[in-house]
């Protein structure tokens, strides 16, 4: 055939017949590509940002020091390499003044992922840091500056050599959060170690060494350097641990996989609609085609690859817009992220690809495939039934193929079964509907007489095809609904986690006797602090008489392990009781409550005994209970909870978790003086870090849910679109006999209300369950059912497509009955 | 020639079936016009689409030259209409997306004529629509749509041409106009014209009128 696809769809194009077809296919791509991109380029960003928790790319840590050789590989492969040394050590300043300090020593390169901070005055404007202190020189903690009583300056001693305070140390990437050992930081040059003579043979230090670079000579490097490992040294990389922000971002991505699946869908559900539309207003071209010589085979050929063509155009445009898309996030938000996002490569384009040729073949293609069956006779025949419709074949190749892309999208079964089963729910309730609309008979007729009568006459002679669209509409209600409940549900829990009072200071080691001081300068100061705890260190030994295998190995469930514990009369706020009871408040008795994931690792469950060593001494506990608890709170929480009177003979310190604004770090000044030996941990700067990546997230969710409310609107207008040609060609009719314009827009209202009304609830029934599903199995959060979502769902299912259907309808009343008669 | 044996036509009604031709007999020479003519309902058009080869016949066949249409399958017929026979409907049928140009080219695109473009150039010449080549069905009245429909079968030069009540949607100074175009380019080709039409002026004009009434073949 000559006549070529692309005339064909040229013509076609200028004919309006293509906007749904072609917009819902370039949104497809786009919104896969797009989130797939973004989530490509911020997984990387976050693996940078986990880098940077090592300092490096790979880490491999020792108690004794390390082959230089190691560093001298590294460098010759083209690595970037550093070296440190952590130890304690008496930091001393005059006759007077000592403290014992974390001292940390650091080659030139340190760090090679992230940045050291310091300010110029104790708890100061904090820096960004090129590199640590030349020889010679020594950055201290904010509270040393108080304990030792010097400034900015003056001399400390570390062993036999001094130096020169010239910053206050303030963060390093790499710094610990456990609160063990947490002496205040002297941070030196690496250079100076040996002048100081405090390293000796069985000193407890650590060092590490660290390299940075391309991840295949790093891999490279790696398996070179495992052959060497001896079994003191340690190699760590990305997975040892991040901050509490882990789940947040997984759940995260779930919402951003999930949006994109149902994208799919809902762009799936548009192109078929659309490519329905398109095949019946074609059927009577290909009529005239074939009463003019075109085969089957040749009107096949020529929607194919027209439809072939407009495959490759849209994926273009969608891989385009999907590229914009994440761009303009990244480009926005640029400056808020913590590291630079890295590229996404060509995969997310790919998917996109294969997503359009996916909805091409399995939504657009079986309508127009019968195309190429339409009987000739239909030029003599305009009433001859159209081909058009949709057999049970084509719902199960779209049924399977709606599975396929979205687990193949999310690869993830449950996210894929919950938003199935709601779907399910809305076409069967769909079809109960449509047999009672057709049961109720012919109630109220043809009565042109009122809007009302009018309205259910119409509702009530398009049964089935109304029912059709219900359930169309209703399935993109409730993905969209799905979405906002899901998507308000995360940004309401993060709100929840961190509000802007969150605790971002921890003191630690308060003394019993400081117990009352602390409190009470705490209170005359109007800081916002928790309760203060109780804390022990225990060694746990043996469960129910077995003892536990003493190992570093953290993979390793069963082995004996130390952890802080606490005594309480009550349940501390914000835990709860999942099994077991909690201890009368007067309890002397050995019992334990256990955190839930704790007593999962270990095995044990109520009844079961705990031995432990406090110090030197041992402690057999009952477990009466089992609590879950949220770590990522920023409050002080414990693995282990003790009764008052069980631990009273055991000596304890105590801590808190309190919060300070910027403008009022003043005060830690004041307080180290007042308790010196109290440890203050800042925490400020990594929680403002966690509350900078879920803003951020946030808006990604904001912006791919507009991006979503955009598909699920063209669905809409498909599905209008899909009936528009019947109700137009009736209200003609009616205008022809003289129906008045208010009689006729206000029947077309009240029909697509009440479609849109039936809609809403089925879409908010469906979703509700749906989200039930996904929240509970997917995405680990507790459910709630949601009151706000009943009036959204059913208000804006009527809104929406009474409005889009009287406006697809306007027509009727502003051209001459006489020309769309004949149109149609 | 065209020569239709023993034509039977029946559809399924209402749970019972319905002849609408009950054993058509008749054989039309190459060269000759005939009108087929009969009150609504009698089977006109029916028949018309049968001899086309745009149904299939529920008995009995049609043979057109040396071709038994009823050895065919869709697509053989879709060829061999491509190649032999041109069309005029009531309706006109022209493509709502396509200018009157390309409507003309379609035919002669899908027979793969290289010159598409200059013949169906000249046939709207000689509809005398060369002023609107490219203006869509919409911008134009319907003696101009139908005057397109009629270049545009022409245009394929076909061997036989088959008109369904081809001035049933216009006014009898149009209709008349248009008949008057038919009948010039038929003779001009020397193409067999079989019409429907309940209009008995153009009967008249045909060299034969054949008379349907309830499905059979009642006058010659």
């Amino acid at each position: 055939m000559s006549m070529t696809a692309s005339r064909m769809l040229a013509r076609d194009w200028r004919g309006g017949e293509l906007g749904v077809l072609v917009a819902a296919l370039i949104l497809a791509v786009a919104v896969v590509s797009g989130i797939s991109a973004f989530t490509t380029r911020l997984q990387s960003a976050l693996e940078q940002e986990s880098h940077r928790f090592l300092a490096a790319d790979r880490v491999v840590r020792s108690g004794f020091d390390m082959p230089a050789d190691w560093i001298g590989e590294a460098g010759s492969r083209g690595l970037a390499h550093a070296r440190t040394l952590t130890f304690p050590s008496m930091v001393f300043a005059g006759e007077e003044n000592m403290f014992l300090a974390s001292v940390k020593a650091v080659t030139e390169a340190y760090p090679l992922r992230g940045s050291l901070t310091y300010s110029e005055q104790p708890f100061g404007q904090v820096l960004p840091g090129e590199r640590g202190p030349e020889p010679g020189q020594v950055w201290i903690d904010s509270r040393l500056f108080a304990l030792l009583d010097v400034e900015i300056g003056d001399t400390v001693a570390v062993g036999d050599a001094d130096f020169t305070v010239v910053a206050a140390a303030r963060t390093e990437p790499d710094q610990s959060a456990s609160f063990m050992g947490y002496g205040p930081r002297v941070l030196m040059h690496y250079d100076d170690i040996a002048a100081t003579g405090v390293v000796q043979p069985g000193s407890r230090v650590e060092f590490r060494q660290l390299y940075a670079g391309p991840e295949s000579e790093l891999n490279d490097f790696v398996t070179w350097l495992e052959e060497r490992l001896g079994d003191n040294q340690k190699l760590l990389d990305v997975n040892q641990g991040q901050p509490g922000i882990g789940s947040a971002l997984a759940r995260a991505e779930s919402f951003l996989l999930l949006a994109g699946s149902l994208g799919v869908v809902l762009a799936g559900v548009a192109i078929a609609l659309a490519a329905r539309r398109f095949s019946e207003r074609h059927n009577d071209y290909v009529a005239i085609m074939k009463s003019l010589g075109a085969t089957s085979g040749s009107v096949n050929r020529l929607y194919g690859s027209s439809l072939l063509l407009l495959g490759v155009v849209a994926t273009a445009l969608g891989c385009l817009a999907g590229w914009g898309m994440q761009a303009a996030f990244f480009g926005l938000f640029a400056e808020q992220m913590p590291v630079a996002p890295g590229p996404s490569g060509w995969r997310p384009y790919i998917i996109g690809s294969a997503t359009a040729l996916t909805c091409l073949l399995c939504f657009a293609w079986p309508p127009l495939r019968r195309l190429g069956l339409a009987s000739p006779l239909r030029v003599l025949r305009r009433d001859m039934p159209t081909e058009a419709r949709r057999t049970l074949g084509d719902y199960v190749i779209g049924l399977t193929a709606v599975t396929l892309l979205m687990w193949a999208y999310s690869q993830n079964w449950k996210l894929t079964f919950a938003v199935l089963a709601g779907l399910a729910i809305t076409v069967l309730l769909g079809l109960v509907l449509a047999l009672t609309l057709l049961r109720g008979g012919r109630l109220v007729g043809m009565s042109a007489g009122s809007i009302w009568r009018l309205a259910l006459a119409g509702l009530q002679r398009r049964g089935t095809a109304n029912a059709l669209q219900v359930v169309i509409f209703a399935m993109a209600i409730m993905l969209l609904l799905v979405l906002l409940l899901v998507r308000t549900s995360l940004i309401d829990e993060w709100q929840t986690q961190l509000p802007p009072d969150t605790p971002n200071h921890f003191m630690l080691n308060i003394a019993p006797e400081e117990v009352q001081g602390v409190d009470q300068m705490l209170r005359s100061e109007s800081v916002a602090s928790e309760a203060l705890y109780p804390m022990i260190r225990v060694r746990l030994m043996s469960v129910n008489g077995e003892a536990l295998e003493r190992t570093d190995d953290r993979n390793q469930p069963r082995r004996q392990r130390e952890s802080n514990i606490t005594w309480s009369d009550t349940l501390p706020v914000g835990n709860e009781l999942l099994a077991g009871e909690w201890w009368a408040p007067d309890s002397a008795e050995p019992l334990v409550s256990v955190e839930v994931e704790y007593a999962e690792r270990l095995g044990v469950t109520v009844g079961d005994k705990l031995g432990f060593l406090i110090g030197s001494e041992p402690l057999e506990a009952t477990v009466t209970s089992i609590r879950s608890l949220d770590w990522q709170s920023f409050k002080p929480n414990f693995w282990l909870v003790f009764p008052p009177r069980a631990l009273a003979s055991y000596p304890a310190t105590f801590m808190t978790s309190f919060h300070l604004g910027e403008g009022d770090k003043a005060f830690l000044n004041r307080f180290i003086r007042n308790f010196p030996t109290v440890t203050v941990v800042e925490m400020d700067v990594v929680i403002e870090q966690v509350r900078s990546i879920v803003d951020q997230v946030s808006a990604a969710i904001e912006l791919v849910l507009a991006v979503i409310m955009g598909a699920g609107s063209l669905v809409l207008v498909a599905g209008v679109q899909a009936s528009v040609d019947a109700r137009m060609h009736e209200s003609a009719i009616l205008r022809a006999l003289g129906a008045r314009r208010s009689l006729i827009l206000g029947g077309l209202f009240i029909e697509f209300a009440a479609l849109g009304l039936f809609a809403g609830l089925l879409a908010t029934v469906a979703a509700e369950i749906s989200v039930y599903i996904l929240q509970t199995w997917v995405m680990d959060m507790s459910y709630s059912p949601s009151a706000w979502v009943w009036p959204v769902g059913v208000g804006a299912g009527m809104a929406l497509i009474a409005g889009l259907g009287v406006f697809s309808c306007r027509r009727v009343v502003s051209s001459p009955p006489v020309a769309l008669l004949r149109e149609l | 020639m065209i020569k239709a044996e023993n034509l039977l036509k029946r559809v399924p009604m209402a749970g019972s079936e319905l002849e609408i031709l009950k054993g058509i007999n008749l054989e039309i020479k190459s060269g000759e016009s005939a009108a087929i003519v009969g009150a609504s309902g009698s089977g006109k058009s029916t028949l018309l689409g049968l001899l086309a080869g745009l149904d299939e016949p529920s008995e009995g066949r049609v043979i057109i030259g040396d071709t038994d249409l009823s050895q065919l399958d869709e697509d053989g017929r879709a060829l061999f209409r491509g190649k032999h026979i041109g069309f005029v409907f009531q309706s006109f049928q022209l493509l709502p997306a396509l200018t009157a140009l390309e409507n003309v080219m379609l035919p002669l695109e899908l027979n793969g004529q290289p010159d598409a473009r200059e013949q169906a150039e000249h046939f709207l010449q000689r509809v005398e629509l060369t002023e609107r080549m490219t203006h869509y069905p919409r911008q134009m009245s319907g003696g101009e749509q139908q005057r397109v429909a009629i270049a545009r079968a022409f245009a394929a030069r076909p061997d036989i041409l088959f008109a369904d009540e081809p001035t049933g949607n216009l006014d009898t100074r149009t209709g008349s106009h248009i008949v008057e175009v038919l009948f010039e380019l038929n003779r001009e080709q020397g193409a067999t014209l079989v019409l429907v039409t309940h209009d008995q002026g153009l009967a008249e004009l045909c060299e034969r009128r054949l008379l349907l009434d309830a499905g059979e073949l009642v006058s010659d």
